[in-house]
């Protein structure tokens, strides 16, 4: 390869880079805006993450939440049901009204 | 050779430039030509559509907010075999929680495939309750996931069973569960966005919009106590007068609201998958399923067409020879006496089938038929639960079944078929004055968004005045003053009607057993509850007035304490009196 090279480039006369000051200062101005955006790009995406995160746990605990006050409300229902009420109150010596009277009250 | 270097140059640029060119015309391909390719293969394999977590079905209540129906909390436990590395220790914790066999755990973990591979994913345990599943959470074993799934609760038990259905985790069947179930199924959201290599949502962005909706919570017009009181009734009734099964069905006349709905043998919703394997499997609610032949309850209906059609009044007389002939058929009067002569009361309260096809020849079959119709007769009443069916009325242009001696067996309710559901819808018509409206479970319904929609009563039909409707209810009462005295219920003036029908069987009519009903409503005058007492083949008597009478005073009596409503002044004092 560097025989090729030797090839191509054989009289041929190599040129001189040369940056003038204003050149170089427009170049270091333009890295770093580059560098400046870039590292306000990453900020922001890092934060937003974290918030998403933030979020989704959230709500995986309003899930959970729901999940506790449905089995909460079911549980509820169980120990209110007309049977589990007639049980306890027969286990407490109250009996069916076997005849009730309705009183008159006045205005 | 001084055009040596440029030659070389010129030869190098070229081959640069072929070079060049070939990236260019490969860049033109993807960004340009196969762009949407490119773009949908890498949105493919970074993006996924997942469904956030099942939010709960609906919930349904009675009319004071009591849970019926709810959703309890159930694990399911499923493990990807190749993450979990040390499988004797997961079977071993799994087999500890679950009380299950560790080696048993141990085949799980090492399942393979058809292809002699370590199998991707297998059920664990497809539905364990909380406290396992939640223990399971707690061992953190990798590669077992633990899913919180729903299972639908019954608090309440065999409550209401056939009025509720049941549901599977997806979908409803039967009753409420059935019919609405498009309403209490929630709504399921998916997201869709990037993704990790577990296909884990990745929060790039925060994920807005709305939560997945639970399905609507129903309040129902059924009250529980009101449902226990019916359900004690109709196994006190079937146990007193052996009958084979029965439905009782409790009526807000006012606004065909249904305060209760029973029908043998209840059943627990929640075994659903035990009871499928019975045949016939018990999730058909007879109440609006099947149809059978009323019996002189049917009577109301035609003394009311003859009375609005003004073809008789109350007082018309007519001479009972104790039978009749319609369209060369012999009629009867079920107990073979003659009655001689009777006025339409009189056709009420002895019930009368020789009155009952005078009435039914002497309004003709248009007048008579158009009637049935409009109190519902031969169509489904539109009840807001699954698979009512319509019943059965032949009409006289039905010239492969319907034949003139229908006429007259149609009016004390033979030969036309009905759901306990449509009887008591077209009683609770005369009771309300002649004005038909929709029978109707559901009272109100609460959306997700907590928008409230409170059931309206639908208007059908104003099929006869209030005058006669007025004359009919009071009829009805002195059937139960005079005729089906075992109905009356101390303290209160009621009115109703016997019905005892003998059963269809191919060929014609059973020679034992019969449908024993009664429709009763109080207190008069101003009903707050309309009840149908039916009763299968009952042993004790085969009459309605000694089975299903008594069973509805039963219930009416402690329904009035239960709903507080106080007994009628006079009656009391009539009873003190006596």
């Amino acid at each position: 390869m560097s025989s090729f090279l030797a090839w191509v480039t054989h009289g041929v006369k190599r040129g001189r880079l040369e940056l003038g000051a204003r050149t170089t200062v427009a170049l270091s101005a333009v890295v770093a805006a580059l560098t400046l955006i870039t590292a306000i790009y990453l900020v922001l995406v890092s934060r937003t993450a974290a918030q998403g995160r933030t979020i989704e746990r959230l709500q995986a605990e309003v899930l959970h939440l729901q999940r506790e006050n449905e089995q909460a409300a079911v549980r509820i229902a169980e120990t209110c049901a007309i049977p589990q009420v007639m049980a306890r109150a027969q286990a407490l010596g109250f009996a069916p009204a076997d005849r009730i009277e309705f009183l008159a009250g006045s205005d | 050779m001084a055009d040596g270097p440029k030659r070389r140059l010129m030869l190098l640029a070229t081959l640069l430039g072929l070079c060049v060119l070939v990236v260019i015309a490969q860049l033109v391909k993807v960004q340009i030509i196969d762009h949407q390719f490119y773009v949908n293969w890498a949105r493919d394999q970074r993006v996924r559509s997942i469904t956030m977590d099942q939010p709960p079905r609906g919930t349904i209540h009675d009319r004071d907010g009591y849970l019926l129906a709810g959703n309890g909390v159930r694990y399911a436990i499923e493990a990807a075999p190749p993450y979990v590395t040390d499988k004797a220790n997961a079977a071993e914790k799994l087999a500890e929680v679950l009380h299950v066999p560790a080696l048993q755990m141990r085949t799980l973990l090492e399942t393979k495939d058809e292809h002699g591979q370590p199998a991707t994913w297998v059920a664990i345990a497809p539905s364990v309750s909380r406290d396992i599943g939640e223990e399971v959470a707690k061992q953190e074993i990798g590669g077992v996931a633990v899913h919180p799934l729903w299972k639908r609760e019954y608090p309440e038990g065999t409550l209401a069973s056939h009025v509720l259905g049941f549901s599977t985790p997806v979908t409803g069947y039967y009753g409420i569960e059935g019919f609405y179930d498009t309403m209490l199924r929630p709504e399921p959201i998916k997201w869709e966005g990037p993704v990790d290599i577990a296909s884990e949502p990745i929060p790039w962005e925060p994920i807005f919009g709305e939560f997945p909706r639970r399905g609507v919570r129903l309040e129902l017009t059924l009250d529980r106590t009101v449902q226990m009181l019916t359900e004690q009734e109709l196994e006190h009734a079937i146990w007193e007068y052996e009958a084979d099964g029965g439905t009782i069905i409790v009526m807000d006349p006012k606004t065909f609201g249904i305060l209760a709905m029973a029908s043998w043998l209840p059943y627990d919703p929640e075994r659903y998958g035990e009871l499928v394997e019975q045949n016939p499997p018990p999730f058909e609610d007879p109440a609006v399923s099947k149809q059978y032949e009323p019996g002189s309850v049917f009577k109301v209906l035609t003394v009311a067409a003859a009375l609005d059609s003004g073809t008789v009044a109350p007082s018309t007389a007519y001479n009972d020879q104790g039978w009749i002939e319609v369209g060369g058929q012999a009629i009867w009067n079920a107990t073979r006496e003659v009655y001689g002569q009777q006025s339409v009361t009189g056709i009420m309260v002895h019930s009368l089938n020789v009155g009952a096809a005078w009435l039914s020849t002497l309004m003709g079959p248009e007048i008579f038929y158009s009637y049935l119709q409009e109190f519902g007769i031969g169509r489904p009443t539109g009840v807001d639960l699954a698979s009512e069916v319509s019943g059965q009325l032949w009409l006289p242009e039905d010239i492969e079944h319907w034949h003139p001696s229908n006429l007259g067996t149609n009016a004390f309710g033979q030969g036309v078929a009905v759901t306990p559901l449509q009887m008591v819808t077209a009683v609770a018509t005369v009771v309300n004055d002649g004005a038909r409206l929709r029978p109707h479970v559901v009272g109100r319904r609460i959306a997700s968004t907590g928008k409230v929609s409170v059931f309206q009563p639908v208007f059908e039909q104003q099929v006869i005045s209030p005058e006669t409707a007025q004359q009919v209810t009071e009829m009805m009462v002195q059937v139960v003053e005079e005729g089906a005295t075992l109905a009356q219920v101390a303290g209160y003036r009621v009115g109703g009607k016997t019905g005892t029908a003998q059963i269809p069987v191919p060929g014609g009519y059973a020679r034992e057993g019969t449908i024993a009903t009664f429709i009763g409503f109080g207190p008069v005058p101003d009903p707050e509850v309309l009840i149908l007492v039916k009763l299968d083949r009952p042993q004790a008597s085969p009459w309605a007035s000694k089975t299903a009478a008594p069973s509805f005073a039963r219930l009416a009596a402690r329904l009035f304490v239960v709903l507080g409503i106080p007994p009628d002044g006079e009656s009391v004092l009539a009873e003190v009196q006596q």
